[in-house]
């Protein structure tokens, strides 16, 4: 076997030098791997909803033309990386041959049933059908192969839960899994997007880790997702509001926080213009963890300085170790998530 | 007097709802709000960015620039540049106060630096006296607000004024580095021979001590040369910053394979956000103080490496900075001729 390197950067085509995912074209031959990869076959690609939306619009509605397309992405590019999105998604699929080098190194074995957890914009992929298309969840059958490289990561899927449950809920493993990581008991945390998919997960898991003297606020958008967040009883405060007008919500939180304001803020929305109320709703040495990808660095950075707040602001790491476990407990612990789950997105 | 908001969104004068920096227009009158101050300027930095775009729309020629400048204030009350969306900072003395400001912090007649960015000061300029197009340094006949929730130094009577201005401006940095660097740690600072580099490097040697490390990666070897004969850095690599990989050996190589506990980016252009992932170990931090990071770039590609690190948004502000920067200048007399010779 052919000695590969541990970001995969032997699979690259052109340009040459750069890693697999700024690549334009890389190698996506599966007839041989190289020592230190993983061939996976595939069963589902869950493409990211950016993505797919794209792809869809572009496509009118037709699932002839929305496998055209995708077949058209992977054979130009020899990976799902969406050309005006720029984003990709994740698989699950079988393992089906461990390289030589990583033989007695992973905990995988052939027959494994996994999901990568690394993008499709960067994962070596082969369609050979597209079999079912299911445009409500973004999700797409096919007979295919990928390449996990030794830097890719990815969960092992549980027996105990249907398995596009798991891939729905791993989509966003990143987020809840922070959260455990920086909420400590007593403080106060404001999940700001927090109806949606990871703001539900942030906030069954906020709540676990402040306990019962800390405070957990939950801010929504719509009527619809607030009325779903409160019935969960997930967060000790649930409201509405329009997260690009930061005074109103400023003083509704000063309010409930009689003017602490908050240790924790995690931004999950995804709409431009949030990064000041994320920033003004965080105390003095508090947190601020922006996981929605609409944020701008140089609003978020002037930002901070211009209303003279000394908070840490952290770049949303998509991964994190343990995140793919502490994603799944949650809904293994919570019935209602799961049930909610069930409905939304499997 | 009238009631301000703390953040000043009393100034704003369209889109309502918004805050001053986002803001299209500022209301300028020189009158305070209870909360207020009113500063008597004597010079605007312009911010570098700003100040190059200006210079580049009008041929080099200091009567257009003046003009621009005049115009961008006329119509917007603030000095924020509309292509880079940027503004600076200025130095003045206090002329007025506001009784409900925070007692006790100014007098009238200090001469102060404020640390907020002029793109959300509101500013009234009368003459622009003195405009050089080499300098980003512009002499004025202005007065300007600063709000209930802004930063301002006081200035030092042992170090003249536009060189404390020149440090004041990248104050954060240091700061930062003071906060995230301990002792034995590995630090790797991208771009450490500009002005914000150069601060950063000497913080980072004195707190990693004698058992740590400060690795340079830079482009340009006259810089290298310049971290070298003031003995700012254990190691400097002389690399192009985007060529990820060339980076990545080099760094391997000098760490025996295990990468930084800290890698401070201060390098103004982009692409340089895979380097500062990939040379940083697990559970380490990245703190991006280069304006130029994209915030999508890091998040997908530290996940898409499997890197299970801390990156972080470089915060201008952090408690103490201004004292701390210019502590330094105060410390090294290398770094106190070097600024004087580059930036005064």
């Amino acid at each position: 076997m052919k000695k590969g390197n541990k970001y995969g950067i032997h699979r690259v085509i052109e340009p040459l030098g750069v890693l697999p995912q700024p690549a334009n074209k890389i190698d996506n031959n599966m007839d041989e791997i190289y020592d230190n990869e993983i061939l996976i076959d595939v069963q589902t690609l869950n493409i990211d909803s950016a993505s797919f939306t794209q792809i869809e619009e572009q496509a009118g509605g037709d699932k002839e033309k929305i496998a055209q397309i995708m077949l058209d992405i992977v054979a130009k590019q020899g990976k799902h990386r969406n050309p005006v999105t720029g984003s990709g998604g994740m698989l699950l699929g079988t393992v089906e041959k461990i390289g030589d080098a990583l033989k007695g190194k992973t905990d995988l074995k052939v027959g494994d049933k996994i999901a990568t957890l690394v993008s499709l914009s960067l994962t070596p992929l082969r369609i050979d059908k597209i079999k079912e298309i299911r445009p409500d969840i973004d999700q797409v059958d096919i007979n295919g192969k990928a390449i996990l490289f030794e830097s890719g990561i990815y969960a092992k899927i549980p027996k105990d839960m249907p398995e596009t449950l798991a891939l729905s809920a791993l989509d966003v493993a990143g987020a809840p899994a922070q959260t455990a990581k920086l909420v400590k008991p007593g403080d106060t945390v404001l999940i700001i997007g927090a109806g949606g998919k990871s703001g539900m997960l942030c906030c069954y898991e906020a709540k676990k880790r402040a306990g019962v003297t800390g405070t957990v606020i939950g801010l929504c958008h719509s009527e619809k997702s607030t009325k779903r967040l409160q019935e969960l009883n997930l967060c000790d405060y649930v409201f509405a509001a329009d997260a690009t007008q930061p005074v109103p919500i400023l003083e509704k939180l000063e309010e409930i926080t009689k003017g602490q304001l908050c240790d924790v803020t995690i931004n999950n929305v995804n709409i431009t213009d949030t990064e000041m109320i994320s920033i003004l709703a965080t105390k003095d040495n508090g947190i601020v963890y922006f996981f929605s990808m609409a944020t701008s660095f140089t609003k978020a950075a002037l930002g901070a300085e211009g209303v003279g707040k000394d908070v840490n602001m952290i770049v949303g790491n998509g991964y994190t170790k343990g995140h793919a476990e502490i994603t799944l407990q949650i809904l293994r612990e919570s019935e209602v998530l799961r049930k909610v789950f069930t409905e939304l997105y499997a | 007097m009238k009631k301000g908001c703390r953040y000043g969104t009393h100034r704003v004068l369209s889109p309502a709802g918004t805050l001053p920096q986002p803001a299209q227009r500022l209301d300028n009158t020189m009158e305070v709000y209870d909360n207020e101050v009113l500063i008597d300027v004597s010079t605007l930095n312009v911010d570098s960015a700003s100040y190059t775009q200006i210079k580049q729309a009008c041929g080099k020629d200091a009567e257009k620039m003046k003009q621009m400048i005049l115009s961008i204030v006329e119509e917007r009350g603030k000095l924020q540049n509309p292509v880079t969306g940027s503004g600076g900072m200025l130095i003045g003395t206090v002329k007025k106060i506001g009784e409900n400001f925070p007692k006790n912090k100014l007098k009238v007649g200090d001469k102060i630096a404020t640390l907020v960015s002029l793109s959300l000061t509101p500013l009234k300029i009368k003459a622009i006296k003195k405009l050089v197009p080499e300098s980003d340094q512009v002499d004025v006949e202005a007065e300007a607000i600063l709000f209930e929730s802004g930063l301002f130094a006081t200035l030092p009577d042992d170090i003249p004024e536009k060189l404390a201005l020149a440090a004041l401006d990248v104050a954060g940095a240091p700061a930062q580095v003071d906060r995230l660097v301990t002792e034995g740690d590995i630090v790797c600072i991208i771009g450490g021979g500009g002005k914000s580099g150069i601060l950063c490097c000497y913080q980072a040697m004195q707190n990693s001590g004698p058992s740590g490390k400060v690795i340079v990666v830079e482009f340009s070897k006259e810089n290298a040369k310049r971290i070298a004969d003031l003995n700012l850095a254990t190691d400097i690599i002389v690399a192009d910053a985007t060529n990820v990989m060339d980076v990545y050996n080099k760094v391997m190589e000098v760490t025996g394979g295990r990468g930084c506990d800290v890698t401070v980016n201060n390098v103004n252009v982009p692409s340089t956000e895979m380097t500062s992932i990939l040379i940083t170990k697990g559970q380490g931090h990245v703190y991006f103080f280069s304006m130029a990071t994209s915030f999508t770039k890091a998040a997908l590609g530290a996940e898409g490496v499997g890197k299970d690190i801390n990156l972080i948004v470089g915060n201008g502000y952090a408690k103490g900075h201004a004292n701390l920067t210019l502590n330094i200048i105060r410390e090294s007399k290398e770094i106190r001729e070097l600024f004087e010779k580059l930036y005064v």
